[in-house]
Order: C-alpha cells, then structure tokens, then sequence
C-alpha cells in the first residue's frame, strides 16, 4: 500500500501536478510531518503511526499552507490524507483556515485494525486513492458507558477525570480544528489562572462546547492528554447530537455550512 | 432540602424580554423573587460558557429570554440562541447536570403576564430539582 501512495505521489511531483506533497517521513528512525518537493525522498514517505497529518495544516500557528502560500502562491500541495485529515482539510476550507484549490487530497484508507485502535466509524477518505475502504466502528465503549450512568454518577465520573487535568493544554493544541489566535482558555475571565486542576469543568466545557460543530473526531486530543482523560467520549456524543438535531457533520462536505452560525432557515429544527 | 430557595439567573434581552419584564412590575404581576436579571442586548449573546459559569458560581438555574422568532431586533440572533442552547442542553447532560436547569423562552415586550408566568414555573422546576452545586462555591 505504501508503494503505491510513493509511487502516485512522484507521479504527481513529476507531472507537475503538485509542488509539493505533504506526509509523514521516517528519518534516522523517527517519523515528522514533512513537506516532500523532490521525488528522491520519497522512499522515506510512511504511514505509520497513524499520526493526522492535517496536524501540520491546522495547527493554530504556522500552518503548511500558509507558509506554501507565501513563498509559493498560486502553487498547490498533495496531501497523504486519511479518513479525518480529509475530514479536517474540508472543515478547516470551510472555515477560512485554507483554501481546497490550493490542495490535492491523495485519500488512503485505513485498516480494520487501525480503525478498531481509534474505535472511528469512517476510517476513509472520500477521495479514495489508495487502498479499500473497511467497515467502521460503530459502538464506542466509553460512550455506552457514560449513558448508562445516572447523572450524579456521570458527574462524579468527571469529577474524577477532570481532577487528574494539569493543565497542558495538550488537548488544544493537537486538534486540528482549534485554529483561534485568541483562546477562550487563555482568558481570565473564562478559566482562572493559577489553578491545577482547572475549574471543574468551566476549562473543559469550554472546549467541548466550542468543538461541538467541529470535532472531526481524529481523537488527537485524548491521545496526547498525558493523563488519559476520555475526552473524546464527549466529543462522539456531541457529534451525534450536532447530526441528529441539524443533520451536520463536520468535514462531511464543503457545502454545508455549521448550523451554529447559520439561521434557523438554513438548519431548521423543532419549535419546542 | 427545607429552606431551599433557588438562585436563578436570568439573562433578558433589551428589547421584548426586558421589557416584559418591565410591563410585569408596572402591571403588578406578582412573581417569585429568585431571579437575578442580567440585561444583555440580544438572546444571541448569552454565550454558553457565561451560562456555565452562572451555574458554576452558585446559580441553581439559568433562564434566557428573547424575542419570538420573527421578531430579534437583530433579525436572526434568537435563531442562533436556539440553537446554542440545544446544542447546551445535551452537552450538559453528559457532564452530569440536568439540562432543564436552562430555560430558553421567547417574552415580548407586551408580554407581561407571560414573564411572570414563566418566571413562576421555572422557579418552582428548579425548587423540586434542588441545588446544582455545579462549582466548589464561588466568591
């Protein structure tokens, strides 16, 4: 599999067709993001881990294609994209952070195993180039269990969870969809400076709610909390709820726009 | 739970709710006096997070009132408060606190007998769901 995304990606180069091509390159042993231009290089073009590698493209400081669009505008970048990289790009061109023309997504799916390891439902790309698609994860673990608790119960669980929170805003700063210059996190009047753990859960809550219409559910947040809080338990509930009540879901397509910044004629719902 | 008394903050927009509730008070209507009144110029500006910390510092309930649909000040900013305060609801749900402790509901400026009726109802649902306790105790 790896050979043909090397292989469709030096076509790519060669042909002109991309600048570059952004994804991942093992290099004396360790694998980073890395912006490929020259075809020999990319023997050292990987997959694995499946490390998003939209990390590089929304991250909320200098994002590859900024930079690309400054020394090269006009130019265009092939991007190794799985399920939610693909996902991410979509959300991330909707909301004004990068522009689609400017990228070529080469999809590639991931594996039943892979897909089971992140317990996502739609482990493919839209734009399948390479490989088959599987059948998704459709029952999450952390999420029966949390319905399954009363309220005081769920309460206490988070309780639990947030208690053990120190604060490393290693959570905004993995997700790709956190792109605002001005964090509602880092604001006094928010979240109070100078205590561990955060406020229960003001800090939290902040960052579910602002992701409800964004999360693509990558779960880069919850893989890079250091002390293994379930974020993303919220973040697949809040997803589900953003589908069933306006039928939207981040990264689906660029059409759409989210139903938190539209009116009620674009993304109707119930009077109650 | 004798000797309850909830603590309810209400966010009321400038031109029909606050103004209802204006028309309540001229108009005599009796209502329970557990609302704080927070005057804000649109339901669409109560942002969730102010609602949170409403509940997180001690408040038992929230209430937001705008306008009815149709007639925002602002064309279209109760549209989004609807959609906020569903999108709230649930999220709150799952962090463990009752999403009925917030209340959205449409009070126009001629609507005196409607504010204090709802004032009336949701302070009760809020007595017979007890304290939230949501934060350790604010200042």
């Amino acid at each position: 599999m790896i050979e043909e995304v090397r292989e469709l990606a030096g076509r790519w180069l060669e042909s002109g067709r991309v600048d570059a091509v952004l994804g991942l390159r093992e290099l004396d042993g360790r694998v980073a993001p890395h912006l490929f231009t020259d075809t020999g290089e990319l023997d050292g073009l990987v997959l694995s881990p499946d490390y998003p590698v939209v990390y590089t493209c929304g991250q909320r400081r200098k994002t590859v294609p900024r930079l690309l669009e400054r020394e090269n505008p006009g130019g265009k970048i092939g991007v190794v994209a799985r399920g939610c990289d693909e996902r991410a790009l979509i959300e991330l061109a909707k909301r004004n952070q990068l522009s689609l023309e400017k990228i070529e997504i080469i999809g590639v799916s991931c594996t039943r195993e892979e897909a089971e390891s992140c317990g996502c439902s739609r482990p493919y790309p839209t734009n399948l180039a390479v490989g088959e698609a599987v059948e998704g994860v459709s029952v999450d673990e952390d999420v029966e269990a949390l319905l399954g608790m009363s309220l005081e119960e769920r309460r206490e669980f988070w309780r639990r969870e947030f208690s053990k929170c120190m604060k490393c805003y290693g959570c905004r700063n993995a997700c790709p969809l956190c792109f605002c210059e001005d964090c509602q996190l880092e604001q006094e009047q928010w979240v109070d400076v100078g205590h561990v753990p955060p406020e229960i859960p003001m800090f939290h809550f902040i960052r579910f709610y602002h992701l409800a219409d964004r999360c693509i559910e990558c779960g880069e947040c919850e893989r890079a909390c250091p002390v293994d809080i379930p974020l993303l338990t919220i973040h697949r509930l809040l997803r589900r709820d953003v589908k069933e009540l306006f039928d939207y879901e981040a990264g689906r397509d660029a059409e759409h726009e989210s139903p938190l910044i539209t009116t009620l004629d674009e993304a109707p719902m119930e009077e109650r | 739970m004798t000797g309850f008394e909830p603590r309810i903050v209400g966010f009321l927009c400038n031109w029909c709710s606050y103004a209802g509730a204006d028309l309540a008070g001229v108009s005599r209507f009796q209502y329970p006096p557990n609302l704080r009144v927070v005057r804000v110029m649109c339901s669409g500006r109560v942002a969730p997070e102010a609602v949170v910390k409403a509940l997180y510092y001690g408040a038992d309930g929230v209430l937001i009132l705008g306008c009815h649909i149709g007639d925002c000040h602002y064309l279209t900013g109760n549209h989004q408060a609807m959609k906020r305060v569903a999108v709230l609801g649930r999220l709150l749900s799952y962090l463990g606190v009752d999403p009925r402790r917030v209340r959205l509901d449409w009070v126009s400026a001629s609507e005196g007998g409607r504010f204090a009726q709802i004032v009336t109802e949701f302070t009760e649902e809020i007595r017979t769901l007890g304290p939230c306790a949501l934060g350790e105790g604010g200042p």
